[in-house]
C-alpha cells in the first residue's frame, strides 16, 4: 500500500499545478515572453537551441510513454492515479518544448524530421532500457528507471539549464521553472513507492542495479556528446556578447569551458543517483566514463 | 493537517517549550494555497536555516514549522509527499531523514 499517497488527490494536485504555479502560464511561460532575438540572429546558438530542445522533448516523449505505461502495470489504486496526474504533467512537458521548437522557427510539417535529425542516439539508448522494463510491466524496475534515473536527471539537468538561462532567456527559465516543480513530485513518488517497494522484491535488486548502471553510461555519453566541442560557447566570445553570472552548484557556469560544465553536471547527477538509490536500498553501481 | 510537523517525539518540560513562529509567505506557489507559507525555496550557498526549518532530501525544498524543530520530529513534505524524521546532522544542524 502506498501510504504516503495518502495525503495527495487529483485535486490536490488541480491546486498545486494548474491553479498554482501555471497559473495564467502560456506552454509554461508568461503571456507575451519570447525567445531572445539573438537566437534567432546567430546561426550556430540557434542551431544549440534546436539541438538542446529536442534533446528535451526526447526525453520527454519517453517519460510520457514510461508513466503511462506502467498505470496499468501499478499494484495500487493511489500509485494509479499518481501516475495519472504524472501522465499529464510528461505530455505538458513534450507539449512546452515541442512549442519552443515551434518558437525557434520550426514549421510543424517538419516537426518529426528535425527531431530525428538532431536526437542523440544516445539518450535514445537510454529511453529504449527503461522502456523495455515498461513494456515488460516490470512495475519495480520501471518505477526505478523513470522516477528515479530519468526524472532525477532531469531535475538536475533542468536545474542546471534554469540557472543559465534564468537572465539570459527568461521565457525560457519560467517553462524549466514549471518542469522543476513537476520533478520534485515525480522523483517523490519514486523514492517513496520503491523505498517500501523493494522490501517486497529484494530479488529485484541485481536487475535494477544493472539497469541504473546502463541508463547512467547512456546519461554520461550523452552528457559527453553535448558538452564536447559544443561551439556555443565560443559563439558568445567571438560575438564578445557577455554571458550574464549562472551559479549554480556553487559554481559560475558562464565563467566555465563546456567540458567543465559537463563534468559539474555528471558529478551532481552521479552523487545525486547515489543517494537516492542508497536510501531506498539499492546499491548505485558506477558507470563506465564515455 | 496543516503544519508539516506531524508529531513532536517527546513531551516537553514547561522550560523547554518550543520557540514559535508566526509564518510568512515566501512566494512558493507548488502546494495548494493554504499550505505554502510551509515552505520555501533553498536560495543555495549563502542561505541559512532557522530553528523551525529543515531541507526535504528528496527535493530540497525547506519545510517550515510554526515550532521550532527537534530530533525526533516527524515531518511532511507536501511538494514531494515524503514523510521525514528530523535527526541531528553532523554539522550541528537539522537535517531529516526519509521514512519510507
Amino acid at each position: 500500500m502506498a501510504d504516503f499517497l495518502s495525503a495527495y488527490s487529483i485535486q490536490n494536485w488541480l491546486e498545486s499545478c494548474p491553479q498554482g504555479y501555471l497559473e495564467g502560464t502560456e506552454f509554461g511561460h508568461q503571456p507575451g515572453e519570447s525567445e531572445p532575438e539573438l537566437l534567432a540572429q546567430n546561426k550556430i546558438l540557434h542551431e544549440e537551441a534546436l539541438r538542446t530542445t529536442v534533446q528535451l522533448v526526447v526525453g520527454e516523449r519517453c517519460a510520457l510513454a514510461a508513466s503511462s505505461g506502467l498505470i496499468n502495470a501499478a499494484p495500487d489504486e493511489a500509485s494509479k492515479r499518481f501516475l495519472a496526474t504524472q501522465t499529464l504533467d510528461e505530455a505538458r512537458h513534450v507539449e512546452i518544448f515541442t512549442q519552443r521548437l515551434y518558437d525557434l522557427g520550426v514549421a510543424r510539417r517538419d516537426l518529426e524530421s528535425v527531431i530525428k535529425q538532431y536526437a542523440n542516439h544516445n539518450l535514445v539508448k537510454f529511453a529504449g532500457v527503461l522502456l523495455e522494463k515498461v513494456d515488460k510491466k516490470d512495475f519495480v524496475a520501471g518505477v526505478v528507471g523513470q522516477n528515479i534515473v530519468l526524472e532525477g536527471m532531469a531535475f538536475t539537468v533542468f536545474e542546471m539549464m534554469h540557472a543559465l538561462n534564468e537572465q539570459m532567456n527568461p521565457k525560457f527559465a519560467h517553462v524549466l521553472s514549471g518542469t522543476i516543480a513537476d520533478e520534485r513530485r515525480h522523483v517523490g513518488f519514486g523514492e517513496n513507492r520503491i523505498g517500501s517497494l523493494i522490501k517486497e522484491f529484494p530479488g529485484k535488486r541485481p536487475e535494477i542495479e544493472r539497469m541504473q548502471k546502463e541508463m547512467s553510461y547512456y546519461m554520461l555519453a550523452t552528457f559527453a556528446d553535448a558538452f564536447r566541442n559544443n561551439p556555443a560557447a565560443a559563439e558568445f566570445d567571438k560575438l564578445q556578447q557577455p554571458q550574464a553570472h549562472a551559479k549554480w552548484q556553487g559554481v559560475d557556469l558562464a565563467e566555465m569551458p563546456p567540458e567543465q560544465m559537463e563534468s559539474v553536471l555528471a558529478d551532481t547527477v552521479l552523487k545525486e543517483f547515489k543517494v537516492r538509490l542508497g536510501r531506498i536500498g539499492i546499491e548505485y553501481q558506477t558507470p563506465a566514463r564515455p | 493537517m496543516t503544519d508539516p510537523l506531524e508529531s513532536a517525539e517527546i513531551s516537553e518540560k514547561p522550560d523547554t517549550q518550543r520557540q514559535r513562529f508566526v509564518l510568512d509567505e515566501t512566494g512558493f506557489d507548488e502546494v495548494p494555497k493554504r499550505f505554502r507559507k510551509f515552505y520555501r525555496k533553498w536560495r543555495g550557498p549563502g542561505d541559512s536555516l532557522a530553528a523551525n526549518e529543515v531541507i526535504c532530501p528528496v527535493c530540497k525544498v525547506v519545510i517550515r514549522s510554526t515550532r521550532e524543530l527537534r530530533p525526533g520530529d516527524r515531518i511532511y513534505c507536501m511538494p514531494c509527499m515524503s514523510r521525514l524524521i528530523v535527526v541531528m546532522g553532523e554539522t550541528g544542524m537539522l537535517e531529516a531523514l526519509v521514512a519510507y
